[in-house]
């Protein structure tokens, strides 16, 4: 049964800016008042606004993207780029904001535990010069002291100095060790523009057997972080209380699971969308609550088209595997234009993509979640993973997507080029993602198109 | 002193109700624009890419929160059949309206990629949205109903039709609305905000029961339609607007621009559910000295940060055309040192 029986889908299709402008008309004033985050009824609350809104106030890009054409993906686009407002909203409601760095994805289950707290990323501030195609986040970063030849996701620190992109957070909680080191140099400049910051060990994953000591370490940091929140909040949270929030986290993570599946397998969802969803697993867009419900929408979109057997994304696309996700969304755009489809990722997020074991102790299990990782291990151990979906999805190709800066190895493109080549015999394509720009690149687009080639003559 | 945030990021934060670094500023530069660039103003106005180069070279110029089109308010009345002389260096004239009378109204829609001067608008959204949209808000003064409908009849019969044949002009403001709404979504595809200007709907043209009756019904449908894309709307009425401001605030939009009104009383009036836009003379603009400017714009800048909803430093109708370049420097300086927020930013210590 359709969640919204006032609406009916046209046919599945990955659609311009301009064709949602026209979509968006026939969406009905009861829709638009219907969903609202944080479970509020107030008339700021609402989030269900198309491209042309997040545009007007600066989001350029999403003039060039295509987007999917359903109305759980507007939904969901217009609950993503509402995530500013939806911030200092949270901070106005009397709601403890509390920034989260570095980790990807398993502080915020424990923050997200405590009654009234909401835990948001500034790491993923990374997309908005590329949204915005500006450089002015980057260039509050540089007066910093942080150039153009750091990370992308320098970007989060132009964004504390300027105070406007989010609530001054009630408490960062800043994870460093072994992770990315330009990140590392972020946070530390980062400090000097908030009230406190709470420092955080990763450890290193030394293999891929037991993680005993390591594991213990991080639980113990984790006691550090709920024994930091206690304090802020005044709140005693229960154990009860973090399997709970554990629970709430897997929710998501099991929705995301099956929406992963879905796409991969029949082209349900395209892989913009895709990205959107998977990056929802490192704190939900700051909306535990109604992040979930998001995400039930586009499973019953995506469930309906497979019983329909009308996917949005052809199954004749070259299947590729992406490794590192694009900073830079139009790459995605382009290359399902181009004739392919992203049957697999390496986002360096899976730490957010596992099932958190419910049967354990809520910091134990959450640690236990944490060390997979992307970054607290080896080359080879990515390169593992990108093997491992490229067989079970009978990918013809593998895609990285660099970031000059932005990796704990700065060999590691070649490392898992190599390996891959060197064990499934598929071609790869390594490129840098450019700076923030309203266009791909014309040398970009041609090794682009030249790469596709390579898998269509394979066939 | 240099600014911690950029024009949007200001703008948006005061769409929010968070405070910003200092207030927005936006002395209404829309034709003299055409001045700051060295072109004729007949240029700026048929010339999509002449008005988008002019207002970046003013917006830039000056140090301005916005980047604002605007040139006259038959802009949406022409598209639909009214017409007008452009003379070299000034700006439109109306010459025939559409109809003399208020006759039955036809059921043309306008089309703003063919219809008038109305793809000027759009080109010039979609040049500066281009070369600036990341970083200053790019706005579009879109006439509304009541002022529109004054330029498709003659304005005598029209106003006389308040009394005598409300239902005939309602039909016509509805038709109006129509061609407003479709324009302002034409506007909205470009990367722009709509504005909404309704002078002729001012306290110095019509009564407040007019007003209520008339103009406030068709506003608010428009800023409806705005809504639905989660728009922050801004109603600008120039003139005197002291016994319309509450009624203002009614028609659901979210800043009010206001001209001729005590700022205290537009504060008193609307200050609680409006952020409000203004209010520095325009004469004064145009003819006075650069001190005066100084003195007068840092005093409203004082009174209008206790706006509780918020601020922006404006001027209460458009910078003359030829109003000397130094005068709206002066009104920026005063507005910028006046409207410095010197808590903004500091640490917060938990």
């Amino acid at each position: 049964m359709s969640p919204t029986p006032e609406w009916a889908d046209p046919r599945p299709a990955r659609v311009g800016f301009d064709e949602w402008l026209e979509l968006f008309e026939r969406v009905p004033d009861d829709l638009i008042e219907r969903y609202h985050y944080y479970g509020d009824s107030e008339a700021w609350s609402k989030y269900l606004f198309p491209p042309q809104t997040f545009a007007i106030y600066g989001a350029r890009h999403l003039k060039r993207l295509k987007f999917d054409n359903s109305l759980a993906a507007l939904r969901m686009w217009g609950f993503v780029q509402n995530e500013t407002e939806r911030l200092f909203r949270a901070r106005q409601t009397g709601r403890r904001v509390i920034a989260t760095m570095g980790d990807l994805g398993a502080v915020p289950v424990i923050v997200n535990s405590f009654p009234g707290c909401v835990a948001f990323y500034p790491d993923c501030i990374w997309w908005t010069p590329f949204v915005m195609e500006s450089r002015v986040l980057f260039d509050a970063a540089a007066e910093l002291g942080i150039g153009d030849a750091t990370c992308f996701s320098r970007a989060a620190l132009g964004a504390f100095a300027k105070h406007s992109y989010f609530p001054d957070p009630d408490l960062v909680i800043a994870s460093t060790g072994a992770s990315c080191d330009d990140y590392s140099g972020v946070e530390q400049l980062a400090e000097q523009f908030v009230g406190e910051m709470m420092w955080v060990e990763m450890p290193m994953r030394c293999g891929m057997g037991p993680m005993g000591p390591m594991r213990h370490m991080l639980v113990r940091e984790y006691e550090r972080v709920v024994e930091r929140m206690v304090n802020l909040t005044g709140h005693q949270v229960t154990d009860d209380e973090l399997r709970q929030g554990v629970r709430a986290a897997n929710r998501v993570r099991k929705l995301v699971r099956r929406l992963r599946e879905l796409a991969s397998r029949h082209g349900a969802l395209a892989a913009l969308e895709m990205m959107v969803v998977e990056f929802g697993n490192l704190h939900h867009y700051s909306d535990i609550t109604e992040w979930p419900n998001v995400l039930d929408h586009l499973l019953a979109t995506a469930e309906a088209r497979v019983a329909a057997g009308t996917p949005v994304v052809s199954g004749d696309a070259l299947r590729v595997v992406w490794v590192t996700p694009p900073a830079d969304p139009l790459l995605l755009t382009y290359v399902e234009d181009a004739g392919a489809r992203v049957v697999g990722t390496e986002y360096v997020i899976n730490q957010a993509l596992e099932v958190i074991d419910e049967s354990k102790p809520g910091l134990e299990a959450i640690a236990e979640s944490f060390m997979a990782a992307s970054l607290i291990g080896t080359s080879r151990q990515r390169a593992e993973s990108v093997i491992r979906q490229a067989r079970e999805r009978q990918a013809e190709g593998v895609i990285i997507s660099g970031i000059l800066g932005g990796s704990h190895c700065a060999m590691e493109t070649r490392l898992i080029s190599d390996i891959v080549k060197q064990e499934l015999d598929l071609p790869v394509l390594e490129f840098d993602v450019a700076p923030p720009s309203n266009e791909i690149g014309r040398q970009l687009q041609t090794r682009i198109d030249a790469f596709l080639e390579v898998l269509r003559s394979r066939r | 002193m240099k600014d911690l945030l950029t024009p949007r990021e200001r703008f948006g934060l005061l769409v929010i109700d968070e405070p910003q670094d200092r207030v927005p500023i936006f002395p209404l530069v829309t034709a003299h624009a055409a001045r700051v660039a060295g072109i004729p103003v007949r240029e700026y106005y048929t010339d999509g890419a002449a008005m988008a180069r002019s207002q970046l070279v003013a917006q830039e110029t000056y140090g301005i929160d916005f980047i604002s089109f605007f040139s006259e308010v038959g802009l949406v009345a022409e598209a639909l059949g009214s017409q007008y002389v452009y003379p070299e260096d000034d700006l439109p004239l109306l010459t025939r309206p559409k109809w003399t009378d208020l006759t039955k109204v036809d059921d043309r829609l306008v089309d703003p990629v063919r219809d008038g001067r109305l793809r000027v608008y759009l080109d010039a959204v979609t040049y500066a949205y281009e070369a600036r949209g990341d970083t200053v808000p790019i706005l579009a003064y879109v006439p509304a109903p009541f002022t529109t409908a004054q330029q498709l009849v003659d304005q005598e019969a029209f106003l006389l039709g308040l009394l005598t044949e409300p239902e005939r002009v309602k039909e016509l403001l509805a038709y109006a609305t129509r061609s407003i709404t479709r324009f302002c979504r034409a506007i909205i595809g470009a990367g722009g905000l709509p504005i909404l200007v309704d002078p002729l709907a001012s306290g110095s043209v019509i009564s407040a029961e007019h007003y209520r009756e008339f103009a406030l019904p068709s506003e608010a449908e428009v800023i409806r339609y705005l809504h639905r894309y989660d728009l922050d709307v801004v109603l600008h009425i120039c003139g005197d607007t002291r016994a319309t401001i509450a009624m203002m605030a009614e028609t659901g939009a979210d800043l009010l621009s206001i001209d001729r009104i005590e700022m205290a009383d537009a504060v008193a009036g609307a200050g609680e559910r409006c952020r409000v836009i203004g209010n520095y003379d325009t004469s004064a603009i145009l003819l006075s000295d650069p001190k005066s400017i100084e003195r007068e714009v840092a005093e409203m800048t004082t009174a209008g940060k206790k706006c509780p909803k918020g601020f922006v430093a404006a001027t209460g109708c458009e910078v003359p055309v030829d109003t000397p370049t130094d005068n709206v420097r002066a009104f920026v300086r005063a507005a910028r040192q006046a409207g410095f927020n010197p808590d903004y930013g500091l640490r917060r210590i938990v």
